[in-house]
Order: structure tokens, then C-alpha cells, then sequence
């Protein structure tokens, strides 16, 4: 009986809370509006990477880019960017495949820091 | 430039190519160009007069008619009046 009133409770004070805020849905914990018309650099799941013009953008992360490239990974080596990119211009990237976005010029290709020394 | 750029896609740009063609990359190494009938919430596709193409053996595999629908758990990539990797 005492948890039914605590739950009870619980739930009126969550009523009130959300009545002041008005039920805040889908709050992002990124906003991607500082990235309008920016070039970002996209990466998916499955390996692919894109980067573009970001033009738009929704809470669900679907974006739309401009003037897209695709780089491509090939099994044999490993990941050079130059090799196998493709222009694809006016694109929509599905949210639920993106794994990351950061700005393009926000990063630079760097030697491998762990590289072992091979032992015997 | 067929389209205008659109915030939106959910009702917006890919409303837009309702219609037209469409070329869709998925996660793997497969892409599909249609036309695109319509679409859903998760955007599943319907598509018709489709040509699948394998990007790693480099060749076109089926040109499927009679409308496909395509599952919308492997899509990445839009690309509205694409004619996909013609090579």
C-alpha cells in the first residue's frame, strides 16, 4: 500500500515537472545547428565515411549534406583516403547508421602511436 | 540541380523524389538504384525498375523489375536522382 502511494507520488511530482518545462521530447545532448553550412566529416557503421556541407539536420541525426564525398575502406589497404572516394553531391545520411560527425578540418591523419616493436 | 535543398528529410527532401530516381548506398558494400515509390517512418523503401550493384567485385548484379521493397535497417545513404556507380 505504501509503495502504490510512493509511486503515486512519484508520478505527480513528475507531472508538475513536466507541466513547467511543457515535456521536453527529444532534447539532443549535440546541437548540429552550429554545423550548418560547415564541412563535417561523417563516419557509418559498416566502415563507410562521407563528408560534405552540412545542410540540414533532425533530432533522429538523418542528415542532409552537399557536395558529398564517400571514401571507401578496402579490405587490402586498410584506409587511404585518397583511394576510392566518389563525388556524390546532394545527399540524405540515414541517423541510425551514423556513428560519428566532427568537423573536417577538426582532425588530421597522424603515424600509428601504437605501433609495437615486434618481438622474436 | 533537380532539388532544393531542405532541412527535413523525414516529409521533406525525400517526399521530394516521390517519383524520381533514387540511388540508395547501404551499410555494406551493396547500392540500389530505383524509383523511388514511397516510404515509411523507418524509411523502408518501395522501389521500382531496380538495379542492384556489388561495389566490390565491381559488376552489376540484378535488374529486378516489378517493384522491391527494401528494408530500411541497412540504408546509409540517400542520393536523390542518382544513377549510381556506372562504371
Amino acid at each position: 500500500y505504501y509503495i502504490i502511494q510512493a509511486c503515486n507520488i512519484l508520478y505527480i511530482i513528475r507531472g508538475l515537472g513536466l507541466q513547467d518545462k511543457e515535456k521536453k521530447k527529444k532534447e539532443s545532448i549535440f546541437d548540429l545547428s552550429k554545423y550548418i553550412d560547415k564541412h563535417i566529416r561523417v563516419k557509418f557503421q559498416g566502415g563507410r565515411e562521407a563528408s560534405g556541407v552540412l545542410k540540414g539536420f533532425d533530432p533522429l541525426l538523418n542528415l542532409v549534406l552537399d557536395g558529398t564525398t564517400e571514401y571507401m575502406r578496402d579490405p587490402d589497404d586498410q584506409y587511404k583516403l585518397t583511394e576510392d572516394t566518389r563525388q556524390l553531391g546532394l545527399v540524405v545520411c540515414r541517423g541510425t547508421s551514423v556513428v560519428l560527425i566532427c568537423p573536417q578540418d577538426g582532425m588530421e591523419a597522424i603515424p600509428n602511436p601504437f605501433i609495437q616493436q615486434q618481438d622474436g | 540541380m533537380k532539388l532544393k535543398i531542405f532541412y527535413f528529410k523525414e516529409g521533406r527532401l525525400v517526399d521530394k523524389c516521390i517519383g524520381s530516381r533514387i540511388h540508395i548506398v547501404m551499410k555494406n558494400d551493396k547500392e540500389i538504384v530505383g524509383t523511388l515509390l514511397g516510404f515509411d517512418d523507418f524509411v523502408n523503401m518501395v522501389l521500382e525498375d531496380v538495379t542492384e550493384f556489388e561495389i566490390t567485385p565491381e559488376g552489376r548484379r540484378i535488374t529486378k523489375l516489378d517493384q522491391i521493397l527494401l528494408n530500411g535497417n541497412n540504408i546509409t545513404m540517400l542520393i536523390p536522382g542518382g544513377e549510381g556507380p556506372e562504371v
